[in-house]
């Protein structure tokens, strides 16, 4: 454990010195992520210009929310995107070899090599939304509710981290496929929106087989109405499930991998 | 001019079989757009539940729109041409065509609507398989001039879409990675071109100025004439007129990138 958390740090060194060399693509990046970040915040200020609850959520509740998924998903941009988003492209080029003669597990060689620093930086803007969104309802977090919201940021961290892996993981099997790694966008557009708003067949497919409702409607709901076990339970239990998904498919698909030599 | 038109011809079915070869990529493209699609009904779905009419129109009215701004996006929007041009520079693959008399533009732009025919159909398909779920929500206005009116805006659009990715791909003289821009005006696209929500909704002002930028001429003045978002024909004529000055303006710029790019090249090797 310690050698796997000294390996991480000196990634991490790496990331640093690397971001530091290369400014502008720093501030070109971090301002890439400001502007998605500020278009879903924008939908939802320009729709509540017309209504004023969406399934039952007020504008501020709706912030509340959308700043968590924001914030979830900006954990991850930081943390695991670019090292997991390469991991497709060496599966699919043959160049993933080199991660396999590494002295260490695989696939924490390979989807922990490099921290983005301007997606960790925008994690605050993300904060900042949840703050003003908590101070404009009025709420009033006690330490509890905040300790197990923070518990729930990383277990939904935890979750889309499998998500992730398990569509890129989709590589060993469908090389000729390129942007596969759109299924983790295409599905965190779900987070962003409360669960109230999903019925029938769409409760059961995002909500229940799919985490991505859960990931972000736990946390919120938390800081909105206070600890719930019932919301604890389930998220910690996707994170595990998930977790446990991606690393049993992508140790499946390193069987298939093919390399690159000749 | 029967010769030229020959040239990029061969250009235009060189694009056409390509795109059909790789119907795997369009296949997972297609998935993710119907996922949004999902995404859309839910959202709209719920703020529907709260009101009658948003911005004067019915939850109809407002998935028909976000139905026809897909199909769209799939018959004039630029996909991955910026990167691709963006590549055939960092290669050196153009120095072929500095030294053969093919205008680069004319050629990709062949290659671009031969792309956006094959999507633009393909993606006809799954709607269709989709209508019996679909067809209680579809509602388009029953104006004949809208029909005739979309097509030459539609062209005009798909000039306007691919003339930024080849703005964007032209940027590869003077950066090396032009990935980043790209993300980021996508994010502005997204917005001002009507993907995320019709403009319409947007304030009285900040509506007037988006009229004024090239966004809003990429997806959404189509798709607002189709399904009845714009009203009448004097906005129609109106909106015909910015929609051509920003085609000249566009072409003018790729143009000037152009020269301005070559000057920078360097061909190396034999």
């Amino acid at each position: 454990m310690t050698k796997y958390l000294q390996i991480w740090l000196a990634s991490a060194r790496y990331s640093v010195a690397r971001t530091m060399m290369f400014r502008f693509d720093f501030l070109l990046w971090a301002t890439v992520e400001l502007f998605w970040m500020s278009v879903n915040l924008l939908l939802i200020t320009v729709i509540y210009e017309h209504t004023t609850s969406i399934a039952g959520w007020s504008k501020y509740q709706m912030l509340l929310l959308v700043g968590t998924s924001l914030l979830i998903q900006r954990f991850l941009m930081g943390f695991f995107w670019s090292s997991i988003f390469e991991m497709g492209r060496n599966i699919r080029t043959g160049y993933f070899d080199y991660f396999l003669a590494q002295p260490g597990n695989i696939l924490f060689m390979a989807s922990t090599r490099k921290i983005d620093l301007d997606g960790l930086i925008n994690s605050f803007v993300a904060m900042g939304v949840v703050a003003y969104a908590a101070h404009r309802l009025g709420l009033h977090p006690t330490l509890l509710d905040l300790g197990v919201y923070a518990l729930m940021i990383f277990s939904g961290l935890i979750i889309h981290y499998g998500m992730l892996v398990l569509s890129i993981s989709l590589a060993f099997w469908i090389t000729s496929a390129q942007g596969i790694e759109g299924i983790y966008f295409t599905l965190s557009e779900f987070s962003r929106l409360p669960k109230a708003a999903f019925k029938g067949v769409a409760s059961v497919a995002f909500v229940w087989v799919l985490p991505v409702v859960v990931v972000s409607n736990a946390p919120a709901e938390t800081l909105l109405r206070g600890f719930q076990p019932r919301w604890a339970l389930a998220i910690f239990a996707a994170a595990l499930l998930w977790v446990g998904a991606a690393v049993w498919v992508f140790h499946r698909g390193l069987r298939r991998y093919s390399s690159a030599s000749s | 001019m029967l010769t030229a038109l020959t040239k990029y011809r061969h250009a235009f079915l060189l694009g056409l079989q390509s795109n059909l070869v790789y119907r795997v990529n369009f296949a997972v493209r297609g998935f993710f757009y119907m996922f949004h699609l999902v995404v859309v009904f839910i959202l709209w779905g719920a703020v529907y539940s709260g009101a009658k009419d948003i911005g004067g129109f019915s939850f109809g009215q407002t998935l028909t729109y976000f139905l026809v701004m897909l199909v769209m996006q799939f018959f004039v929007g630029a996909f991955n041409e910026d990167y691709q041009i963006s590549e055939e520079i960092r290669n050196g693959l153009i120095n072929q065509f500095l030294l053969k008399p093919i205008n680069y533009f004319l050629y990709r732009f062949s290659i671009f609507v031969a792309a956006r025919l094959v999507t633009g159909i393909l993606i006809l398909l799954p709607l269709l398989v989709t209508l019996p779920l679909l067809h209680e929500y579809i509602t388009l206005p029953h104006d004949f001039w809208r029909i005739g009116l979309v097509v030459p805006a539609m062209a005009l659009s798909a000039l306007i879409q691919f003339s930024i990715a080849y703005c964007f791909g032209m940027m590869t003289f003077w950066f090396l990675d032009i990935q980043g821009f790209v993300i980021l005006s996508m994010a502005v696209e997204s917005l001002l071109g009507g993907q995320m929500f019709p403009l319409d909704l947007l304030p009285a002002g900040v509506f007037r100025v988006a009229q004024f930028l090239p966004f809003y001429y990429q997806t959404y003045f189509p798709v607002a004439i189709l399904t009845g978002r714009i009203h009448s024909l004097g906005e129609v004529w109106q909106g015909f007129g910015i929609q051509i000055a920003w085609v000249i303006l566009l072409l003018g710029l790729n143009q000037l990138l152009w020269v301005r790019g070559l000057r920078r090249h360097t061909a190396v090797g034999g």
